[in-house]
């Protein structure tokens, strides 16, 4: 109890408090910018958060990081363009319902989605952290490349009737993920090697330019296009009637639980990524939509429903206590944002791991305490942009769709803050990969397959080659493994499940399925 | 009229000409008003940054310039030091140098050393060979009998076969007969994650991570003639202690500053003034010493011919492992 109360004197002053509304609100505005992320915003404020006392330094951070994570959501929904990869699952029922002016209503959700899984998983946090961090460490290479699998099942049911085109595209951004050094031997895998090895492409193609290029070059190239063709329907800015009743969230609260467990376990285990999380937990609920409210028919997934945007930025900030899970308890950083936290703790003479939780009690405590107010200011002040953030729609199309040109390139080249080089190179691959993606939408491929394949490409190659030469070659290790069989087990049902419903839907030629639509 | 004209032509292109030639005013290195930059080649948060990040803090206080830290990491450290290597040669940007400049340069991925010269050389973080608290091993010498009884069973885990502890292992592989199955993990977080689940047998690891984790590591070796300066780790032995004399590899991380070759000498010697001031000073020999890290410190020449030193011994490792440039 006194631990407890030491933790609450910690951040309970008024200056304490400040920060962390300051770190939630500099977060928003900076998630809410493609290509400048969480990792980015706490490496940004390291140097003042040092200045700091350690609990104020550390509260200020993860209030940073709480509200970069939600803001994301808000150029997701608003524009179809996500803030950063935590938020791609959200733009597929978002972006549909602000083209039906619907934006409120979308950005409710995503509020509600963020504190139910902000809460949640720092409930878990506080109460099963180091057995939840003992478990994720029997996600050895052999598990998590069976996960990887399962995610990139994933590309079976968001390309619905386009099963083709979503293969061909998953195979695309494999390829993209394969570009770069060989992460086992280190040889490079490049075209034209005498040319590229010096280059930022010797690192192979990041993840946010090509988010930025895929998502919201293509989408400005798109809608252009449709400017000029007349066929452009600007989306409408309407708020009669657009704040949900609480009752369409309590309905949905099976979802939230899936989705939150997802979200917290799959944020545990080292390296897996929110990416994965938020299509996993998307993918749930295209499974478990919650019955049509009011009666008639309630929107598919991926046109328009708010259970597609509850349902990932519920997992998407679950996965935020996820990752501290491991990082707190066992001083092994759960994604790249909380690498930097932990590195902030460092700096302060506090050693993370199993004796934090001994040692450094009021300092668990003041951190949890401070995630805990970090969601709260997260939702006033996200309720309080409703209002404010769909203005940015009435701006003229002659005017907004070159300012998300522009942005988008500024985006793409602020991922690599002051490094020059790698900057220009990560602007040239985001308008490389805009252009391809601009003629893939009018072609009527599917995009998110290409992101998957490149999130998870990596993911699944590292940690199957790891686990083969770890197990000499035997192929078994897979079998052996009761999770890796559990998940490939789940992989294959899941592929079976994605064409059995696809090649119902096509049966029934009168049913128009809702396809992801990018 | 023409004449006239001439006449104040020609005075003016003999006083441009004059002003040219002697040059902009002297202005003192560092500049008070400017900032100098250290591109330090890794994420923020990491072991090298924290420990540049100190060297930085102390760096302030002997300069009027102000000296920051920018995080420029990817391709092991090949795309920071390669942003330094595009910046001019003016001492207003340093790099975070070290053995992963040399490991980058060797492999091909940036010029490298060979277009940087030293400032100062800082000191070694030697690693510690460890295996699990239930793995059945209590020193390095029954660790290696196993191996050589079952060659290849066992597995010796580093974070990243281009980086530090990746040249460890392969090295120390080479040297007992690969007796070892090297393999790779991404990066030290997902090295330690898999160590503490039993994924791996054997892995090296910074003696702060071992000193983190000490209820569930058993150190084995450390790899340096002379022993841990960090209370817990004083018992673990060195190489030659445990009788490897003869093993000849890198001892861990190396660290030093370099600068894009080019840059006047005297901006060289004031920022090797300026960086000496704080390696000397007493909160870095106290970091170093709480940190576990060993001076090894060199000056401008000094490193330079050190990094030679580096080249030689890594590039054996290298070729074995086929990391080299081809």
């Amino acid at each position: 109890m006194t631990e407890f109360l030491s933790g609450v004197a910690l951040i309970g002053d008024p200056v304490t408090i400040l920060w962390i509304m300051f770190g939630v609100c500099f977060g928003i505005v900076l998630g809410a910018i493609p290509g400048l992320t969480a990792t980015m915003g706490i490496a940004l404020m390291l140097p003042l958060a040092i200045q700091l006392e350690t609990a104020t330094g550390m509260a200020m951070l993860l209030s940073v990081y709480s509200g970069a994570i939600i803001g994301a959501s808000v150029p997701a929904i608003l524009l179809g363009i996500p803030g950063n990869p935590n938020a791609i699952a959200t733009i597929y029922d978002g972006y549909p319902l602000t083209q039906q002016g619907r934006s409120a209503e979308a950005l409710i959700g995503a509020t509600v989605g963020s504190f139910v899984g902000g809460i949640g998983s720092l409930i878990l946090l506080a109460l099963f952290a180091p057995l939840i961090a003992r478990f994720t460490l029997r996600f050895g290479p052999a598990e998590r490349a069976a996960l990887a699998l399962v995610g990139l099942t994933i590309i079976a049911s968001i390309s619905g009737r386009r099963l083709a085109k979503g293969i061909l595209m998953g195979a695309f951004g494999l390829a993209l993920a394969f570009l770069g050094p060989d992460r086992i031997t280190q040889t490079m895998r490049l075209p034209l090697p005498s040319v590229t090895m010096g280059t930022p492409l010797a690192n192979g193609i990041q993840l946010v330019p090509a988010l930025i290029g895929l998502f919201g070059i293509s989408q400005a190239l798109y809608d252009i296009s449709r400017v000029k063709s007349g066929t452009f329907t600007p989306p409408q800015v309407s708020f009669r009637g657009s704040i949900p009743k609480p009752r369409i969230f309590v309905r949905m609260w099976r979802m939230m639980v899936e989705s939150l467990g997802i979200g917290t376990f799959i944020g545990a285990i080292p390296g897996a990524g929110a990416s994965i999380a938020v299509f996993l937990s998307y993918q749930r609920a295209q499974r478990r939509r919650a019955p049509a409210v009011e009666g008639g028919e309630a929107p598919q997934l991926g046109s328009g429903a708010l259970e597609g945007v509850v349902a990932p930025e519920v997992a998407n900030n679950a996965c935020k206590g996820g990752a501290l899970i491991p990082a707190l308890s066992l001083g092994i950083p759960g994604d790249a944002a909380t690498a930097v936290l932990l590195g902030a703790l460092l700096i302060q003479g506090v050693v993370p791991g199993p004796t934090l939780f001994i040692d450094e009690l009021p300092l668990v405590y003041a951190i949890l305490g401070s995630l805990l107010l970090a969601n709260v200011f997260m939702v006033i002040f996200q309720l309080a942009g409703i209002s404010v953030f769909p203005k940015v729609l009435t701006t003229p199309v002659p005017i907004l769709l070159p300012l998300i040109l522009v942005f988008s390139l500024l985006g793409s080249y602020a991922v690599e803050g002051r490094a020059i080089m790698a900057a220009s190179f990560n602007m040239g691959v985001a308008l490389v990969l805009g252009i391809i993606g601009y003629f893939l939408k009018k072609n009527d491929y599917p995009i998110a397959p290409i992101v998957l394949g490149l999130i998870l490409g990596d993911m699944l190659e590292q940690n199957f080659r790891r686990a083969m030469r770890l197990a000499r070659g035997d192929y078994t290790v897979f079998l052996r493994s009761p999770i890796a069989l559990a998940f490939l087990v789940l992989a294959v049902v899941s592929v079976a499940y994605a064409l059995w419903s696809s090649r119902r839907h096509s049966d029934d030629s009168d049913t128009t399925h809702g396809e992801a639509d990018d | 009229m023409l004449r006239k004209g001439m006449v104040m032509a020609v005075a003016f292109v003999l006083v441009a000409g004059v002003a040219y030639a002697a040059g902009p005013p002297e202005v003192e290195f560092p500049d008070p008003d400017e900032t100098i930059t250290m591109v330090v080649p890794f994420g923020a948060g990491g072991g090298t940054d924290l420990i540049f990040r100190e060297l930085v803090d102390e760096m302030n206080n002997y300069t009027e310039a102000e000296i920051i830290v920018d995080n420029i990491g990817g391709a092991g450290s090949a795309t920071g030091t390669n942003e330094v290597l595009g910046l001019p040669a003016d001492g207003y940007t340093i790099l975070a140098s070290g053995a992963h400049t040399v490991t980058a340069t060797l492999q091909g991925l940036t010029e490298g050393y060979r277009e940087l010269e030293g400032i100062i050389g800082l000191n070694w973080d030697p690693f510690i060979v460890a295996v699990h608290r239930d793995a059945p091993w209590e020193t390095f010498d029954e660790l290696l009998a196993d191996a050589q009884d079952d060659p290849e069973a066992l597995t010796f885990g580093n974070a990243g076969m281009g980086g530090a502890t990746g040249v460890l292992t392969v090295g120390m592989n080479l040297h007992f007969d690969e007796v070892f199955n090297v393999t790779p993990f991404d990066g030290g977080a997902d090295l330690i994650a898999n160590f503490l689940g039993q994924h791996v047998d054997i892995g090296v690891f910074s003696q702060t991570e071992v000193a983190e984790h000490m209820d569930e590591m058993t150190p084995l070796m450390i790899v340096h003639p002379e022993r841990s300066t960090i209370p817990e780790l004083q018992d673990v032995q060195t190489y030659q202690e445990l009788g490897y004399e003869d093993l000849e590899v890198p001892f861990g991380s190396y660290r030093s500053i370099s600068v894009r070759a080019g840059t006047p000498q005297e901006h060289k010697e004031a920022l090797a003034d300026i960086a000496t001031q704080a390696f000397e000073s007493d909160r870095f020999q106290n970091y170093m010493q709480e940190q576990g890290l060993l001076p090894e410190y060199s000056r401008l020449e000094e490193l330079d011919a050190y990094f030679e030193e580096l080249e030689e011994l890594f590039y054996p490792i290298l070729e074995a492992a086929d990391l080299l440039d081809n």
